[in-house]
């Protein structure tokens, strides 16, 4: 239990200012990690309507994901337009080593939190 | 694949608000999305889908260009308008009193005119440097006409739907006009936004 402890304030110290993510932030991260770590805005969209049955909107997506670019935990590339998109180009994301680190940490953080305590919210 | 066209408005309100750095990858995505629900289901329930992630999408854009320090920009840019707006005003108000000399009844009349003629323009300058600007320009249109209607500036007895008037339509003509005309500040690709 004091060494759970020690680790998780371990961690916390560890982290730089800014590199605990966000639930909207963890979440397209996973879904970009599920899409094989490339894809782009409307399919990691489609990814978390499916798995979770959150309605998510477009703009919550891509401003989320300009957001993690800044952050450095992923990057884009653009790719060629098409008719079927009205002459625009897809933007592809790709979930860089920083973010999957990001990842690390957070899933970390969340099962230090949640190790000895799940009995007690469980049985609400 | 036959192509459906997805609603004009809610694409132009798209174009207003997304930063161009990503307006013509999520525009983009929707209009292929939309196409595949169009052919999928019907051409109205896609264009239901289409308005359900404008209004949805929408607000949370702004919200995240205003904490990414973007409103910074956006206000002292609707500053600068907002000076030459006012300053370009006071120049026709001061020729329209030299040349017709105006009665009261005849200033009551052109007043809302020469007002929404200026904030029109004011709202196309604005928003063909950033949608943000118009945003801000609006707000200052606003708080100019609650002051001017507070501080009684207008000396000439005037109903309340009169003063109601310049501080609601005023700031919808900055925020309408641009994006009926669709004056707005070109994307990436270089077609106008």
């Amino acid at each position: 239990m004091v060494l759970t402890a020690r680790f998780l304030f371990y961690i916390i110290e560890e982290m730089k200012r800014g590199e605990l993510l966000g639930s909207l932030e963890h979440i397209i991260l996973l879904a970009l990690v599920r899409l094989d770590g490339s894809a782009h805005g409307m399919i990691v969209r489609r990814e978390i309507e499916e798995r979770t049955g959150r309605k998510i909107s477009i703009g919550a997506v891509y401003a989320t994901l300009e957001r993690l670019e800044a952050k450095g935990y992923v990057s884009s590339s653009t790719g060629d337009p098409t008719p079927e998109r009205g002459g625009r180009a897809k933007r592809l994301f790709r979930v860089e080593a920083a973010g999957k680190r990001a990842l690390q940490i957070s899933e970390q953080t969340l099962h230090s939190m949640t190790a000895d305590s799940k009995g007690s919210w469980e049985t609400i | 694949m036959s192509l459906y066209s997805p609603p004009h408005i809610a694409c132009r309100l798209f174009q207003t608000v997304v930063p161009v750095r990503y307006r013509g990858a999520l525009l983009g995505d929707l209009v292929e999305e939309y196409n595949l629900r169009a052919e999928a289901t019907s051409a109205s329930a896609a264009t239901r889908w289409f308005w359900g992630q404008a209004c949805r999408s929408i607000p949370f854009i702004m919200g995240s260009s205003l904490r990414n320090g973007d409103w910074l920009i956006s206000v002292s840019t609707a500053v600068g308008v907002y000076a030459v707006m006012g300053t370009l005003k006071l120049a026709a108000d001061f020729m329209i009193a030299k040349l017709f000399a105006p009665g009261p009844t005849a200033f009551v009349v052109l007043a809302p005119i020469v007002f929404l003629a200026f904030t029109s323009i004011g709202g196309c300058a604005a928003a063909r440097i950033r949608f943000g600007t118009a945003v801000f320009l609006a707000l200052f249109v606003m708080i100019t006409s609650a002051v001017q209607i507070i501080t009684k500036a207008c000396a000439i007895p005037v109903p309340w739907w009169y003063e109601f008037g310049f501080l609601t339509l005023g700031p919808l003509s900055v925020l309408l006009t641009p994006v009926a005309f669709g004056v707005l500040k070109p994307n990436s690709n270089g077609s106008a936004t």
